[in-house]
């Protein structure tokens, strides 16, 4: 008997609590009533960067929110946001503020209408700083406009960031060790690469552990940064922010290079290097950490001939970083006249979209309003980017500012700035008028750029480039082109891959092209022109 | 009797030398299947304490090399594990009772015969296996049920598991001999005591092999945290141990536009991935050997005899 | 041979025999019973059932503003757009196979292990066997992964260069058509047969000592043994538990998949799941992955059932 009696404990117990009388406090949110001291509490999502401290901790935000007015309940996300965010949406109760890189994509907010604030005349009322970054930078006004002409996320604009995302390094000391000169076109790049395979480059006495080439994985999702598709720029395509699918514009056209002739020479070439063993036998199996731990070799002895990276200690370590140098974009052959290009990158590490959203159920639009105001403050802007003002940031008094080395020793200034701030997931506007001396990880991203720049600032902004960051797509086109996209990098990505390690591109190619267009390849470059288009007559 | 006697021991005799043979490849495949799981058993906690840039590039193998505790000292300097270790228990130990009560007695009256509404019961059970409204609608029932961010949404939703249950009634149907609910029922006995004093007792091995499954799934949930809970302060384990997972896998995601960074974190971000592994499990892992003893050969009827 | 449902024919139920009850007799009858299943009825009712709705969604737009039910009616329109989709052919193909390889070959391993185990003679032995067996089960998927990037490598793996050092040349086994369904399902019954094999070892420790007992006077091998007393009580556990393995039919995990995708094991590692995660992850298609998943979801029923009423036929053990 005590066993049902248990059992029927349990079930009064369940009973009452799914009547409602669980004492829960889901619902009863804090929001909009004001503190005694008369701050107003706020609610609001960051979705942070997962290296990023507590926020309580960050003398910068406390100030802001203290200046505003608002006392503000964080919930700081920094995993799976994508699927918390549906069910969070659907359910319709979100907090005041979301915040963070597109954290609230367009899509979302056309399928939630009415969830969201539009911001035009908040901006106006409260938010002057806001004001002065659509004034003095009228794109970032354009990307934060939807196509009903209606703002419901704000933009940032960081300006320091360089035109590109990779740089590429080759080991100068095996050169020196072989004799070699640095490589200006493919082939001397392949009788490079064959030198370092052949001979023992690193002189440690084993002809057989160097790598001459390796790149970034490319996974089944689209190319990246530190690939071999930079190599395209041998060839006179300008792609833009890496252009991942495929799409660039070249003389005002909008094309795909999957399908693009001069793609197929870069294959074919890579395939004479994998089957000639120059490439990193695992280019396509190891992930990212792999790829970043097989370059820091051993010791002094450097392992990689030839890659590409974001910058060189944190390509290959701080150890062995002295033996690589930046060199310049390769020409495809040594008769070859096209004009060298690289990917264009500066709009998307500089511009970001949707980085702060205001939902339209907040009981203080104003309070909500003018911390956001805080954030897009000159000085604030700059400590959201790099830590607070005394710890990060030194004031020259001058009205000139530096960023201070990492206070922690064993880190660099990169992982110091998006451990100490919100770093670049932040909303923020560096004025091109801000005074900055930046760390020591930005100048020499900067330094390695230089090889880079004859190229970079050749590339014609107007005609050869795709400015996918400033383009808003309708609904119904954005969910074609991706459907189509999923299809087309399912075949392409695979056969990439398959015909570097294995070779037929030459026989396989009219019939590949056939299939790519059957995935509806050209229904999306139609779609991008058409935006292309009337972006560029606009501008 | 003695021939009888007498003819089992040559039969014993003869049988020696195969049931000798019998035991050594019994043996020897046991070894082989036990080496093929401790090693890459073993290379987890190795790889837990070694550089990581070693491990990956294939240096580590049989012993730790260049050791270190960084993965653990990164795990447990977050103050939230012990927050997370407390909740975890919590909803492990009070999620498993409510489990085992609705599913447990449930199970039981499925295995009868004559509950007439059983197939159609069952049938509309086994349903929900497979259609289910989707994470929309049950976060809206949520929502209305007031159990977002409240530690009874780790407790009440789904608390009976259908394929438990299933694998719990063909226990009871194949293995609680027929003849004790007649004789006990001849004697007046109700189905409530019956279930509580007979078939559980019998049963302690379907209820440690059922007790133990709804363990791990609450144990290693980190869903349900996920989705419906706002609050640090509720959640489990799991959510606590992704973040510090995450916080250091930043370099396998490719740094590209800023996450870009020397080799510090590089170096370690492998600990803390073979590290949370060892965080999480160890504590569960001390309670199969409580629940191991009830596999045992013959542990039930020798029960019903004696 | 299948032991008799013992509850075939219950002696309590004399007395009803020859009339059948009526439905309230027998909740009268058998209201201790009723009170016993309440809890989870009422459990399964509210979490499972009434959610339930959302099914519509796979025939519907997703409206925010007029909730689930309000979107505009598309019928079939989502289903279709599945079936034309370009991809449709291979994602059938490469989720059935990957599938049904890791159900046949995954099925019968903790069976196997069971008896194995239960053949051990050293005591200590046994239990250390059993204590390490179920432990790769708490390995997270990101981890297991993990785990086989670094042990496969071709160039720094251990098995790889175990693989290699027998001759089997320089296959990687991470990225090539022909190895990635045996590397998955390898590691699949590697980390969850012993696992899996806990139920068949309850299973067996309900067998009658006093059977081990006759069947050695009579004189039966091991072999013998195991054929005639051990597997016969692991039967209904093992029919019961195909019959729920064949409603999986069309599922294939997502997130192990997912993560042991790469460019070269594309063309055989594309499944249904993971390309609903990718169609998903750049547009909210939730009207579209719900019509796939109810498309998954009707196949693997179908066989379910079919499954179900096989077994019920032949063995008298069955679902429902």
């Amino acid at each position: 008997m005590k066993k049902s009696m248990s059992i029927l404990a349990v079930l009064a117990l369940g009973a009452g609590l799914l009547s409602g009388c669980g004492g829960s406090d889901e619902g009863s949110s804090e929001s909009g009533k004001t503190t005694p001291d008369g701050k107003v509490k706020l609610t609001a999502i960051m979705t942070k960067h997962p290296l990023t401290q507590e926020f309580s901790k960050m003398e910068w935000l406390q100030k802001a929110e203290e200046k505003a007015g608002v006392e503000i309940e964080w919930q700081e996300v920094s995993a799976d946001w994508g699927q918390k965010k549906g069910a969070l949406l659907a359910g319709g109760d979100i907090p005041d503020l979301i915040i963070g890189p597109n954290a609230i994509t367009d899509a979302d907010y056309a399928q939630f209408p009415g969830l969201f604030e539009d911001m035009t005349p908040l901006i106006t009322a409260d938010a002057p700083n806001v004001q002065k970054m659509f004034d003095e930078k009228p794109e970032t006004k354009a990307i934060a406009t939807q196509l009903d002409g209606k703002i419901y996320g704000l933009p940032k604009y960081q300006r320091f960031w360089p035109d590109t995302t990779t740089r590429q390094y080759i080991n100068k000391q095996w050169l020196d060790n072989l004799g070699l000169k640095e490589p200006t076109n493919w082939d001397e790049l392949y009788d490079v690469l064959v030198a370092f395979k052949e001979k023992d480059a690193n002189g440690n006495g084993d002809a057989n552990d160097e790598i001459p080439m390796d790149f970034a994985p490319s996974g089944t999702g689209g190319f990246g940064a530190f690939m071999p598709t930079m190599l395209l720029g041998s060839q006179g395509i300008t792609l833009t922010d890496n252009s991942g699918l495929g799409y660039f514009v070249e003389d005002g056209q909008v094309k795909n290079f999957f399908t693009d002739e001069r793609y197929k020479d870069l294959v074919a070439f890579l395939h004479k290097c994998f089957a000639a063993g120059l490439i990193n036998p695992e280019v396509f199996t190891q992930d990212y950490t792999k790829y970043q731990s097989v370059a820091r070799g051993n010791g002094d002895t450097a392992a990689v001939g030839f890659t590409w990276g974001w910058e060189v200690t944190d390509r290959v370590g701080n150890t062995l970083a002295p033996q690589y140098e930046s060199i310049a974009p390769l020409k495809e052959t040594a008769s070859s006249t096209d004009q060298l290009s690289w990917s264009y990158d500066y709009n998307s590490l500089n511009y970001g979209v949707n980085m702060v959203s205001l939902a339209s159920t907040s009981k203080n639009k104003d309070a909500a309003m003018k911390f956001i105001n805080e954030l897009y403050d000159p000085t604030v802007s700059m400590q959201v980017l790099f830590g607070s003002l005394g710890t990060n940031i030194k004031d020259n008094g001058d009205g000139s500012y530096a960023v201070l080395p990492p206070e922690d020793k064993a880190m660099d200034p990169g992982t110091w700035k998006w451990t100490t701030s919100w770093a670049d997931n932040g909303p923020m506007y560096i004025s091109d008028s801000l005074k900055l001396e930046l760390g020591t990880d930005m100048q020499s991203v900067g330094a390695q750029t230089e090889p880079l720049k004859a190229a970079l600032d050749g590339i014609d902004k107007e005609k050869d480039v795709l400015p996918s960051m400033f383009i808003k797509y309708s609904v119904e086109d954005n969910n074609a082109m991706s459907l189509n996209n999923t299809a087309m990098l399912s075949l392409t990505m695979s056969k990439w891959a398959e015909w570097i390690t294995k070779g037929g591109v030459e026989d396989q190619w009219a019939g590949y092209v056939d299939n790519v267009k059957k995935t509806g390849v050209d229904r999306n470059i139609e779609i991008i022109q058409k935006y292309y288009d009337d972006y560029m007559s606009k501008n | 009797m003695q021939l009888v006697q007498k003819k089992q021991k040559a039969v014993a005799h003869k049988r020696n030398f195969g049931e000798w043979m019998f035991d050594a490849v019994v043996f020897a495949i046991c070894l082989l299947i036990f080496l093929s799981i401790v090693y890459p058993l073993y290379f987890v906690v190795i790889a837990s304490i070694s550089n990581s840039t070693l491990v990956s590039t294939g240096q580590v193998t049989i012993f730790p090399k260049d050791i270190s505790f960084f993965g653990y000292s990164e795990i447990f300097k977050d103050q939230r594990i012990w927050t997370g270790y407390g909740n975890t228990i919590l909803y492990t130990v009070l999620g498993t009772a409510v489990n085992l009560l609705f599913t447990l007695p449930a199970a039981y009256v499925l295995s009868r015969q004559e509950f007439r509404a059983r197939r159609f019961i069952m049938f509309a059970f086994v349903v929900t296996l497979f259609f289910g409204g989707g994470l929309i609608p049950t976060y809206l029932l949520m929502k209305d049920l007031h159990l977002l961010n409240t530690m009874w949404v780790f407790i009440l939703p789904f608390s009976v598991n259908v394929y438990n249950l299933i694998i719990a009634r063909s226990f009871f149907e194949s293995s609680i001999p027929k003849e004790l609910y007649e004789a006990a029922a001849m004697d007046g006995c109700s189905h409530f005591r019956y279930f509580g004093s007979v078939v559980l007792p019998l049963s302690k091995a379907i209820v440690s092999v059922i007790g133990l499954y709804y363990l791990v799934a609450h144990w290693n949930d980190f869903f349900t945290g996920l989705i419906y809970i706002r609050s640090n302060d509720l959640q489990p384990l799991q959510i606590v141990l992704r973040d510090i997972l995450l916080s250091n896998q930043v370099f396998s995601q490719g740094a590209g536009s800023g996450g870009a960074a020397g080799g510090y974190a590089q170096q370690y971000a492998d600990q803390v991935k073979y590290g949370v592994i060892i965080v999480s499990t160890l504590p569960i892992l001390l309670v199969y050997p409580f629940l191991q003893k009830y596999f045992d050969k013959g542990v039930m009827i020798g029960s019903v005899k004696g | 041979m299948v032991p008799k449902n013992p509850y075939e024919h219950p002696v309590n139920l004399r007395a009803y025999k020859k009339k059948k009850p009526t439905v309230l007799n027998t909740f009268v009858r058998d209201y201790q019973l009723w009170i016993m299943i309440l809890p989870a009825i009422v459990v399964i009712f509210i979490f499972n059932y009434i959610p339930m709705y959302g099914i519509q969604l796979a025939f519907r737009d997703y409206n925010f503003a007029k909730g689930l039910t309000g979107g505009e009616w598309r019928g079939l329109f989502y289903f279709k757009q599945f079936f034309e989709s370009y991809q449709f052919a291979d994602l059938m193909k490469n989720t059935i196979v990957i599938s049904l390889s890791t159900v046949v070959l995954s099925f019968p391993a903790p069976i196997i292990l069971a008896l194995l185990i239960n053949q051990l003679r050293w005591k200590r032995a046994k239990k250390a066997l059993q204590t390490t067996v179920y432990l790769p089960h708490f390995i997270s998927i990101v981890v297991m992964v993990g785990l086989l990037n670094v042990l496969l490598s071709p160039n720094s793996g251990v098995i790889g260069h175990l693989l290699q050092s027998i001759g089997l040349g320089n296959v990687n086994l991470l990225g090539s058509t022909s190895t990635f369904v045996p590397v998955y399902v390898l590691s699949e019954i590697w980390q969850h047969c012993g696992w899996n094999s806990i139920i068949y070892l309850a299973a067996l420790s309900t067998v009658d000592p006093q059977l081990y007992d006759a069947s050695k006077i009579d004189g039966a091998s091991r072999w013998q043994t195991i054929r005639n007393i051990e597997i016969p009580a692991l039967i209904p556990t093992i029919i019961i538990l195909f019959v729920l393995s064949m409603g999986s039919v069309l599922s294939t995990g997502f997130e192990k998949i997912f993560l042991m995708q790469n460019s070269l094991n594309l063309p055989v590692s594309e499944v249904i799941s993971t390309y609903v995660y990718k169609i998903g992850i750049v547009s909210n298609q939730f009207s579209y992955s719900a019509a796939i998943g109810l498309f998954n979801t009707l196949i693997n029923f179908f066989f379910l059932y079919t499954m179900n009423l096989v077994a019920r036929k032949t063995s008298e053990t069955s679902l429902w």
